[in-house]
């Protein structure tokens, strides 16, 4: 984790204001910081999504590709993360210095997503056992500024709302398969992300937790809760994380916050994103460009 | 030039029959096949200091090729006193491409082949241009992360890294502008997108710093005929002063925003 | 303006790829009209004030087709009153993508500068630019941006000036409606056409629609052709072949299918089963059961009578079936099931008037008995009979008889010379028209000098006694020679050739012109150029006493005729004296001339017999083709005199040259271009090929053996007969009937081993000696100055599949040339024999089983005398042994290599077909001979009646 140094009495400093619901930036403890999301931005793939929560960038690319479903399950579709953390956020991440951070956010998006209610995989089957569609979520992480966790998930999530998979027709005839693209560019499916989990991190601070730790808090943080909730406060992971140790009541008492912090997160952003869709086209696109 | 504004169009082909065989490079009324003449350069979009954590960044659209460069330094040379140089400072550059840049998903972003070649090309064009002497035994950083590749990535990735490193103050003999070039039905074309860059043609890559003409680094794909090359250079070296015409613009719209901001701060 | 083109690909591995490209949007395309004030434009090409001579639009108008219009109807558009036409990029495009030849004639109309046709960018326009709109097809957004393009012209001339209008062709009458909604213009093209004052030929020339001709009578008469899809489908799983359809010359009623990626021919009978597949189009077929399999009826059928368009089909297949075929004779049959590409193309034949006298509705006989007759619509039928005209098919629906076509344009009266001769290279593809102006221009401005430049570039060698040798009459000289003795007791060989590829540069108009022709042909009595006149008997052409360009191959040898040194230099040559092979041959034969020309000539000779010993040490074969010449009448040029071409020691002088420089030259670009090397090959042939020689050679007493070229070059040599000095050759030119074609290939496309050239023994061969008249030369020239740093390369060159592409189109001419040089002969003999009856000497060639091929050595010619026919009636019955390989007829046995003596005269009774006929004098067979020609009464002017024997 990318680190900030900060000496005994900075650290006192945040602790103590937490635990007067009052952070170093204003906010109250279940607050999130300004996020900006921007779907669309890479026209190359079959759905994309920009977020940028305070100085945390991150960009999300998925790719519809055919492939062959797992073995276990032939009728479903595939749903693959990959995360690259990119140098541009810090020196640090160079060569495959980035590499553990970034398996760590993968395997948390994987087991968030791995719970059947999520995401209907079974429109991703193409033919059973043999095709699917296979769905690369690549992640780029461009800019570190804290609860990249989190700020990976709505990207994600924002991505997969963007995406849009071409209709197939599959013939079959005498053993023959054929799959033929429709050739209709606006013959396409859209996923239903209504349910994806976003990602709610729990900082435990002092006494105290918070949402969305800035990277001075995550500094002060011993150990935090991750968990993947749906917009009905369904929790579909959760991850204990950090060096300290948390008593069972408080992790009773930091997912109570987080289901809480979770169906609001995922409500607002559904809201973000479908009035960016109403705007369709004739939104003005600015991407990197501001 | 002419005048740029932005629609989206959409039309799918799936037949192999359609695919990029019979097209026409360069039509007989002139024309290219994303409708650009022979000498004309892809729209140019950028802005400097994308990042606030970086010490210079800058992002660069040509065309459909977008590249986010990073400079971080110059600082302490990060692998021990053992690489430092004692005379200069040591460049530093990766070269890294988004999985989902290119038409086909990449596997990894980096450490094949061709982006440890782009890394070392970068190395050399940046050392030939950064005044290097003025800080011995440190490091300059320079990150380029290529978001969406549609031919030219070289070109993007100096252009952008340019900008970063002006937007992080380190000391250049010049900008450094990089162009490319190919030659088709007897006629030099700049600025070469994926779809001719791919049609097996000649590929000419070159960067140079523009005021004095000097060329940094030059590149020669496929087989050209020497008495063509010149054509082919001079085109090249022509759109690379294009190109240094546009990004100094937009050094100077951000210069002049930033410091009209500091004003505002100040008073 | 800027806007991005996105769509999916499926690529190779299955996968789907999604690509993205910019398409930029101008606002500087102009719109090419001499009145706009508005684009600033350089020469615009639609004219001014285009008068109109169509009756529904009265005033000026340029027209804009559609793109299906441009396909269909290419022909309309062609004829040359059709003016000031604007092709938009979307028609072009689609053009482009769906008919190769459609678009390179649409090209041809555009950079014709008389025909007034603009291309006008739309696509790149921004104001013409349209996007594909939710749920429309990529046909209706093509055909709505037509309109967009016609609304943007309408409003545009309307703002020059208000008298011009842009008038919409479409024969689709959603889009023609849509347009006439917008405000604009549209008429289908057969509104226009019949608009027009003396529409009469141009009416002839529209394609008819699909439905336009039907029956009233809907009755399906063919079964449905199935779709694309399911036949690929089929073809994947084995259901169905692929195969190339080749109809039968014999019998309207079969054909044959070469199934592709596979060696086996497949035989359909009857026109259910033919299923209105035409010559050459590629089709799917199924297998039929095997109890239904037939065999080639061996009956010639000609279909004479006209039948309506609903004629009962399954009745006239029915006939053929009545008789069950034998099991042993069966061949595996199928019938054709669906189209997968038609490759009809214009087609030269008669009309065969209707019987009606008012009828419109006409049949067209084609020339090439292989092609079904065709419907045609026409409202001159009287003055097209009698005439050669040239006939395109438009469709052949399911429920007529014929296929349907149009009239393209008239060649002449039947049996004129010029009228004969071009349907002679219609119908064998020989690109004849006249050069155009695009591929003119690329000609060296004269007068034409010889520059420092140049001079400094190139070797000179002028001061060489070069001449070159040649056949008489020939302008074309491609080739020169040279021959001095060195210091060092050496000898000094030039082969000088003409420099055609400093002249024609890779790319523009004047070489791809030639890469298409790809050789020149040479008729009887004309010659059709590869490359325009000035340069073939002029620039290039290596004249006595100028000064030529030449890529010259110098060898040091000594007097062994061994090599000891090649190079190969670009020079300046001036030859001394242009020679025909006689002239060269009496100099060498005259020892009282001892000039430096003659010297080096005896010298050329010497050293050519030492060749061509060595050669046909090493297997090189010598084989024998009757070759004739045709003495013409300089007035009438009707040949007057046939006899067969003489080979003088000359000729094999310079043939030795030309091949030693050849094959120099081949291991030389080979060496530098080992992958895109042109070289040429010749396989050797299957051991069955020699089949018939073997047999034929028996019958005498002599045992060929074939396993090598060496060994047949050997036992041909030693099978003579001392009493019959024709009987070598004979046999020679038998061999000739069992070798394989010679190819051009690409060296990079096939392994080093198969490089071989059979005939002439050699490990590699290329054509490197005739520039001028072919253009593989060319190519090799080309290689050749690349590789000695004479010339820049370019990448079409060193491309392995683009020079095999080109290399396949040079096979394709070649043998399309020599076709055509055949039928230009019998078409000679043809002439000659109209009014002539001949007795003359010939031998048997081969025994068939109802007729003798006989060779006629005088006039180089070999004609099929027909023993058994179904017309003829009576006399003696000739009995096939097919064992000794026999006719007998009584006392009277022919073997092959009989001599007989035959009556030559010609069977006028198919006016497009003229015959040669052969009738038996000796031996005398009762019944069957006719007496000579001396003592018969010949009228010659009343030509079909049959000759009735006394």
């Amino acid at each position: 984790m990318v680190d900030v140094l900060l000496s005994d009495a900075e650290k006192t400093f945040i602790i103590h204001g937490i635990q007067d619901n009052l952070r170093d930036d204003g906010r109250g403890c279940e607050d999130y910081r300004h996020m900006e999301i921007e779907t669309d931005v890479v026209s190359s793939t079959s759905g994309s999504a920009k977020v940028r929560l305070a100085n945390t960038e991150i960009l999300v690319g998925v790719k519809a590709e055919l492939g062959e479903p797992s073995s276990g399950k032939p009728d479903k579709g595939r749903l693959e993360f990959f995360v690259d953390c990119s140098a541009n956020a810090t020196p640090e991440f160079e060569g495959r210095g980035g590499e553990d951070l970034a398996l760590e956010i993968s395997n948390m998006l994987t087991r968030a997503y791995d719970c059947p209610k999520c995401l209907d995989l079974g429109k991703l089957c193409v033919i059973k056992g043999q095709q699917c569609w296979v769905l690369y979520v690549d992640i780029l992480l461009l800019e570190c500024g804290g609860n990249l966790f989190d700020a990976a998930s709505v990207a994600v999530k924002a991505a997969l709302y963007n995406t849009c998979i071409p209709t197939v027709t599959v013939s079959q005839d005498e053993g023959h398969v054929d799959i033929e693209l429709s050739d209709d560019p606006f013959d396409v499916q859209h996923l239903d992300v209504t349910s994806a989990p976003c990602i709610v991190t729990l900082s435990k601070i002092g006494h105290s937790h918070v949402v969305d730790a800035s990277q001075k808090e995550e500094a002060c943080c011993l150990a935090r809760l991750m968990m993947g909730v749906t917009e009905k406060g369904t929790v579909t992971a959760l991850k204990k994380e950090g060096s300290g140790s948390l008593d069972p009541s408080s992790v009773e008492e930091m997912m109570e916050t987080g289901k809480r912090v979770g169906q609001a997160l995922n409500k607002s952003l559904m809201e973000v994103l479908c009035l960016e869709e109403q705007k369709g086209k004739k939104k003005e696109k600015t991407g990197f460009l501001r | 030039m002419f005048s740029c504004y932005i629609v989206t169009f959409c039309s799918p082909r799936i037949r192999k029959t359609s695919s990029m065989a019979g097209m026409e490079l360069l039509s007989d009324q002139g024309f290219r096949i994303d409708g650009r003449k022979p000498k004309e350069l892809r729209r140019i979009q950028c802005r400097l200091g994308v990042f606030n954590q970086a010490d210079g960044s800058a992002y660069i659209e040509q065309g459909n090729t977008k590249v986010l460069a990073a400079v971080y330094g110059p600082h302490e040379t990060a692998g021990g006193r053992g690489k430092a140089l004692h005379d200069r400072v040591l460049v530093n550059c990766q070269y890294s491409m988004a999985t989902f840049s290119t038409g086909e998903r990449k596997r990894r972003p980096r450490g094949d082949r061709k982006s440890k070649e782009m890394t070392m090309h970068l190395q050399q064009t940046f050392n030939a241009a950064i005044m290097t002497s003025l800080y011995p035994r440190s490091q300059i950083d320079i990150y380029v992360e290529v978001l969406q590749s549609d031919g030219g990535n070289y070109c993007a990735s100096v252009n952008a890294a340019t900008l970063a490193l002006i937007d992080a103050g380190i000391p250049m003999k010049d900008y450094v502008c990089a162009c490319s070039a190919s030659f088709v039905k007897d006629c030099p074309m700049v600025d070469i997108n994926f779809l001719e860059e791919s049609s097996g043609g000649p590929e000419l890559i070159v960067a140079t710093l523009p005021k004095s003409s000097q060329i940094v680094f030059l590149e020669m794909n496929s087989r050209l005929h020497e008495d063509n090359l010149s054509k082919v250079l001079d085109v090249a070296v022509k759109g690379t002063k294009d190109v240094y015409q546009v990004l100094d613009n937009a050094v100077r719209d951000h210069i002049s925003e930033v410091s009209a901001f500091h004003k505002l701060d100040q008073s | 303006m800027l806007t991005n083109k996105i769509f999916l690909k499926k690529t190779k591995k299955g996968g789907v790829m999604k690509i993205v490209r910019e398409h930029y949007l101008r606002d500087d395309i102009t719109c090419g009209t001499e009145i706009c004030a508005f684009c600033n434009q350089k020469s615009p090409c639609l004219q001014e004030n285009p008068s109109s001579r169509s009756g529904l639009v009265t005033t000026s108008h340029y027209l804009l087709p559609d793109t299906n219009v441009v396909l269909h109807q290419i022909d309309v558009l062609e004829d040359s009153s059709i003016q000031n036409v604007i092709i938009l990029q979307t028609v072009l495009d689609e053009v482009r993508h769906r008919s190769a030849p459609a678009h390179r004639r649409l090209k041809d109309m555009i950079s014709n500068p008389d025909k007034h046709f603009y291309s006008f960018c739309n696509e790149f326009n921004k104001d013409t630019y349209i996007e594909r709109l939710r749920g429309e097809k990529s046909n209706d957004r093509n055909d709505r941006a037509i309109r967009q393009a016609a609304k943007w012209y309408a409003d545009h001339l309307k703002k020059c000036d208000g008298n011009l209008k842009v008038v919409l062709l479409t024969n689709d009458a959603d889009n023609k409606s849509k347009a006439k909604d917008m405000g604009l213009e549209a008429y289908t093209i057969y509104e226009y056409v019949k608009s027009l004052k003396d529409a009469g030929l141009l009416m002839d020339r529209l394609s008819v629609p699909d439905t336009g001709l039907a029956v009233e009578d809907n009755r399906v008469q063919f079964p449905e052709h199935l779709p694309l899809l399911e036949i690929q489908r089929g073809i994947k799983s084995g259901k169905y072949l692929q195969g190339t359809f080749q109809a039968s010359r014999e019998n309207y009623m079969e054909a044959n299918v070469s199934v592709h990626n596979d060696d086996r021919m497949i035989f359909i009978q009857g026109h259910m089963n033919l299923n209105r597949a035409v010559q050459d189009d590629v089709v799917a077929i199924e297998m039929l059961k095997e109890c239904d399999w037939g065999c080639p009826s061996s009956l010639v059928m000609e279909e004479t009578e006209e039948k309506p368009d609903d004629a009962d089909i399954e009745g006239e297949d029915l006939k053929l079936k009545r008789n069950k075929v034998p099991k042993e004779q069966r061949q595996p049959s199928a019938r054709v099931v669906g189209i997968i590409k038609r490759n009809w193309r214009q087609y030269c034949g008669i009309l065969q008037q209707s019987a009606l006298k008012e009828a419109t509705r006409h049949l067209f006989v084609p020339a090439e008995k292989r092609i079904p007759k065709i419907r045609i619509e026409t409202r001159q039928a009287n003055v097209l009979a009698g005439q050669r005209i040239v006939v395109a098919i438009d469709s052949w629906p399911k429920n007529s008889r014929y296929p349907h076509g149009h009239f393209v344009r008239m060649l002449g009266n039947v049996g004129d010379r010029e009228t004969e001769n071009e349907v002679l290279l219609l119908e064998h593809d020989v690109p004849h028209n006249n050069f155009s102006d695009s591929v003119l221009s690329f000609l060296p401005k004269m007068p034409w000098i010889i520059t420092e430049e140049d001079m400094k570039r190139r070797r000179d060698l002028r001061h060489l006694y070069i001449c070159s040798v040649d056949p008489p009459g020939c302008t074309d000289i491609d080739d020169a020679l040279h021959y001095r003795e060195l210091e060092n007791g050496n000898i000094e060989v030039g082969v000088h050739i003409a420099d055609v590829s400093h002249f024609i540069r890779p790319g523009n108009a004047l070489d791809k012109e030639a890469a298409n022709r790809g050789t020149t042909v040479y008729l009887v009595d004309m010659r059709i150029d590869m490359v325009p006149d000035l340069l073939s008997s002029n620039l290039c052409s290596l004249r006595s006493n100028v000064e030529r360009f030449a890529f010259s191959v110098l060898w040091e040898m000594n007097h062994d005729a061994e090599i000891i040194k090649t190079e190969f230099t670009k020079s300046i040559i001036n030859s001394k004296a242009s020679l025909t092979y006689a002239e060269a041959q009496m100099r060498i034969d005259d020892k009282g001339k001892n000039d430096p020309l003659t010297l080096g000539l005896r010298g050329l000779n010497r050293l050519a017999k030492i060749l061509k010993r060595k050669r046909t040490e090493n297997g090189a074969l010598t084989l024998a083709s009757p070759e004739i010449r045709f003495h013409i009448d300089s007035e009438t040029h009707d040949p007057i005199d046939v006899q067969s071409k003489q080979l003088l020691e000359t000729n094999s002088m310079v043939e030795e040259f030309m091949l030693l420089a050849n094959i120099s030259t081949a291991q030389k670009i080979y060496e530098e271009f080992p992958n895109c090397a042109v070289l040429r090959r010749h396989p050797s042939p299957p051991p069955s090929n020699f089949d018939p020689l073997l047999k034929a050679a028996l019958s005498k007493g002599f045992s060929i053996t074939v396993s090598s070229g060496k060994e047949l070059a050997d036992s041909l040599d030693k099978a003579v007969l001392p009493e019959d000095q024709y009987f070598n050759t004979m046999l020679r030119i038998m061999a000739t009937r069992c070798m394989m074609q010679a190819v051009y290939f690409c060296s990079g496309t096939i392994s080093e081993s198969e490089f071989f050239h059979y005939g002439l023994a050699s490990e590699i061969y290329t054509h490197f000696t005739s520039p001028i008249r072919r253009y593989s030369d060319i190519l090799v020239h080309r290689l050749l100055a690349v590789s000695i740093g004479a010339d820049a390369s370019y990448p079409e060159l060193l491309d392995k599949y683009k020079t095999q592409s080109v290399c396949n189109n040079l096979n394709y001419r070649h043998k399309m040339a020599q076709y055509a040089g055949r039928a230009s002969v019998n078409l000679q003999t043809h002439l000659f024999f109209k009014k002539r009856v001949i007795d003359e000497e010939g031998y048997v060639l081969f025994v068939r089983k109802n007729a003798l091929q006989i060779l006629i050595p005088r006039y180089g010619l070999e004609a099929t005398l027909y023993l058994n026919t179904d017309r003829r009636k009576q006399g003696p019955t000739f009995e096939f042994d097919e064992e000794k390989n026999v006719q007998r007829c009584g006392v009277v046995t022919f073997h092959v290599f009989d001599r007989v003596i035959v009556q030559l005269s010609i069977d006028r009774s198919n006016i497009q077909h003229l015959k040669l006929k052969l009738e038996l004098v000796k031996p005398e067979v009762p019944g069957f001979s006719v007496p000579k020609a001396s003592q018969r009464d010949v009228n010659l002017d009343e030509p079909p009646t049959k000759k009735v024997k006394t």
